[in-house]
């Protein structure tokens, strides 16, 4: 009835399909479906068991408190923002980091690491060159952090 | 009725040895190694990272941390971003309320405000397509070698730092302007939270299949 190798479902697309590589950590594409299946099961768990919900960008607010207080630890301290978001470590901010670590073993085992400066899509269309794909990824960064704050996530 | 966790039931036996122990060795001595996490418990921190890594994992084995995978799903021209989201927000929609529903967990409900929500989602639609990463996925994303996205993270804490300063302003304008508070899709409908869910469930099961559809006319 579902059929592994030919339900789209779980058919991956592109180079390392069922057949060709059974070992499902090494293959570097899953099928978006059945991942996305799995992150949801594994929201259910983090709520079941530790009661925390999903979010990242709280933990660049606690983070950049924590750099501003080695420069002016006053400022932080008279802050309404970080007096209602405290400065300090929590599951988020780890969470966050285990994403990079999760993303760099899956990338590793998969042998998809790949260190490049400028994404394909950007090269194709702007070019090789380093300073404006930096200075946008940096302006972009700025404005997505601070919408995000205000939109409440 | 106040739910408790897992975690503050049965996982906080390692929280007491790793306190016990942490007592015996460092007995007076207050050296910051375990007090910096005064009243965050340290299985607390395990959690996030155990969780973190595993969601990492996904979105990497999904392709969907990438500049060209975000950027394409805001062109159209990519839809591996809305499968994956959208099979974990059915996945992770009938979870959570069967759990809800057998009083196992609670909701996390954010307030809705009208003019910080439909304002700060623009800004953040800006920022987002111009970075080409969001909080969560630049970090997935500088994990599997792309250097771009460390500049985006250092131009996050910069925008948060901004809005820590903007704070005050904002609250009493923007923050406040339509805020309808904690609501949910069911309390606005006046329908069953399961009719909701089936009727969501069979929309984004179509959204896949015009996902498809589009696919094979490119």
């Amino acid at each position: 009835m579902l059929n592994v190798e030919t339900n789209p479902i779980f058919r991956s697309k592109g180079k390392g399909g069922m057949r060709e590589n059974m070992n499902v950590l090494i293959r570097k594409t899953w099928s978006p479906y059945l991942a996305g299946a799995l992150a949801g099961i594994v929201l259910c768990l983090s709520v079941l068991v530790a009661g925390k919900y999903f979010g990242a960008s709280t933990t660049y607010v606690r983070s950049a408190g924590i750099l501003e207080k080695a420069v002016a630890s006053d400022h932080v301290a008279k802050s309404s923002y970080f007096m209602r978001t405290k400065v300090k470590v929590d599951w988020q901010m780890l969470f966050v980091v285990g994403i990079l670590l999760g993303s760099f073993a899956s990338a590793q085992i998969s042998r998809d690491f790949t260190a490049v400066a400028i994404p394909p899509m950007w090269r194709r269309r702007f070019g090789t060159n380093k300073a404006p794909r930096f200075l946008v990824a940096f302006l972009g960064g700025v404005v997505a952090l601070f919408g995000a704050r205000m939109a409440g996530g | 009725m106040t739910k408790r966790t897992w975690s503050e039931r049965s996982g906080s036996a390692l929280d007491q040895w790793v306190r016990i122990t942490h007592m015996l060795f460092c007995c007076g001595r207050d050296n910051g190694a375990y007090a910096i996490q005064k009243g965050v418990g340290i299985m607390e921190l395990i959690y996030g990272l155990v969780t973190g890594i595993l969601f990492g994992f996904l979105m990497q084995k999904a392709h969907v941390i990438r500049y060209d995978k975000q950027v394409g799903a805001m062109r159209l021209t990519d839809f591996t971003i809305f499968k994956f989201m959208l099979s974990a927000i059915i996945v992770g929609m009938v979870g959570i309320y069967f759990l809800k529903d057998a009083g196992i967990v609670s909701l996390s409900v954010k307030s809705t405000s009208l003019g910080a929500n439909i304002i700060g989602g623009l800004i953040f639609g800006i920022g987002w397509a111009l970075a080409g990463y969001c909080p969560g996925t630049a970090a997935g994303a500088l994990g599997e070698g792309r250097w771009d996205a460390l500049i985006a993270i250092v131009g996050m804490l910069v925008g948060a730092a901004l809005y820590a300063e903007a704070y005050p302003a904002l609250k009493a304008s923007v923050l406040a302007w339509g805020n309808l508070g904690k609501i949910t899709l069911p309390d606005i409908l006046g329908l069953h939270h399961w009719i909701v869910i089936v009727a969501l469930c069979v929309i984004y099961v179509g959204l896949f299949f015009l996902f498809r559809l589009v696919e094979k006319v490119e």
